[in-house]
């Protein structure tokens, strides 16, 4: 084992009007509370600007995500937002997934509540995993709903541009996205719920490196967010 | 985009998370012909979130890019 702490970093997209919350920990057992070496967040514009990077008190239960985006400026649309968390191995044998509250004010849509995805690290050997691959998938339900379906991207990388192939499989046919994204930049793809009378089955996103990746849910009347979960990825 | 070879100040990030390489220490790896050092052979290849930056910083650094 690292002296070095273990590292995860972990990936949302922030819009104004909801309310938005984090939890770094999840708390199992409040005699035995624990907490992170450390935690980072920054913030990034669709561009891949950083906007903020803002040190957080790894102890904190909950970061009130809303309020400490809304005060950076620039921050007028969809942004990024980052979570560099550092952990002890021996406290955290697993990865320490932080976890979220999302709701928009004044809404009658009821809450949304969604595991952060993890995008680097925490796959180490010792899960076990061989033969990872970057297919990640999202099985949308059968019955028609009144929501308009989107896929938010992400390039957490530092340097390098990715590029990624969404293909949506719908009954019989399937469409292709190809979406390019430069060191830090998202992206919000439209899927179409329906394409020649056919429903939107499944969706996938295929690239050479790991992206953060929702799928998005809006109400068609209104456009709040009615689902918001990441992409499941194949593990073999 | 950024093109350009990262700045010794940045040596103390965090290149790979699944591995804790540092860029400084993937530099020095590469300077001494030594890349990859035991233990860290998987480095890129786990979450695979930043296989493009490795394989760039091994561009830069003149190190080979992994097999």
């Amino acid at each position: 084992m690292s002296s070095r702490p273990s590292a995860l970093l972990s990936a949302t997209f922030w819009e104004p009007g909801y309310e938005h919350l984090v939890e770094p920990v999840h708390q199992r057992d409040a005699a035995a509370v624990r907490r992170l070496a450390s935690l980072d967040v920054a913030i990034h514009d669709e561009s891949g600007k950083e906007l903020a990077s803002l040190p957080e008190d790894p102890g904190r239960e909950i970061l009130d995500l809303d309020r400490l985006v809304r005060d950076v400026a620039g921050a007028d649309g969809r942004v990024m937002v980052l979570f560099d968390a550092r952990y002890d191995e021996r406290v955290f044998p697993y990865r320490p997934h932080h976890y979220a509250y999302l709701h928009r004010r004044g809404s009658t849509a009821p809450a949304l509540y969604y595991a952060v995805n993890a995008v680097l690290g925490g796959v180490p050997e010792r899960i076990g995993a061989a033969g990872l691959n970057n297919f990640e998938t999202y099985v949308f339900r059968t019955s028609p709903f009144e929501e308009r379906y989107s896929l938010l991207l992400g390039n957490v990388a530092r340097f390098s541009t990715a590029e990624a192939e969404v293909f949506l499989h719908y009954e019989r046919d399937r469409d292709t996205r190809n979406v390019t994204l430069g060191p830090k930049a998202h992206v919000e793809v439209d899927l179409p719920a329906e394409r020649a009378g056919q429903r939107l089955r499944r969706v996938e996103v295929k690239g050479l490196f790991r992206l953060a990746s929702y799928v998005v849910g809006r109400r068609a009347a209104g456009g709040e967010l009615v689902l918001f979960d990441h992409l499941f990825r194949y593990f073999t | 985009m950024s093109v350009a070879p990262p700045p010794p100040a940045l040596d103390d990030a965090l290149l790979c998370y699944c591995t804790n390489v540092t860029i400084g220490e993937l530099r020095e790896a590469c300077r001494a012909g030594r890349w990859p050092t035991a233990g860290k052979e998987e480095t890129g290849r786990l979450c695979t979130g930043c296989a493009g930056d490795l394989l760039l910083c091994l561009r830069w650094f003149g190190g080979e890019p992994a097999a």
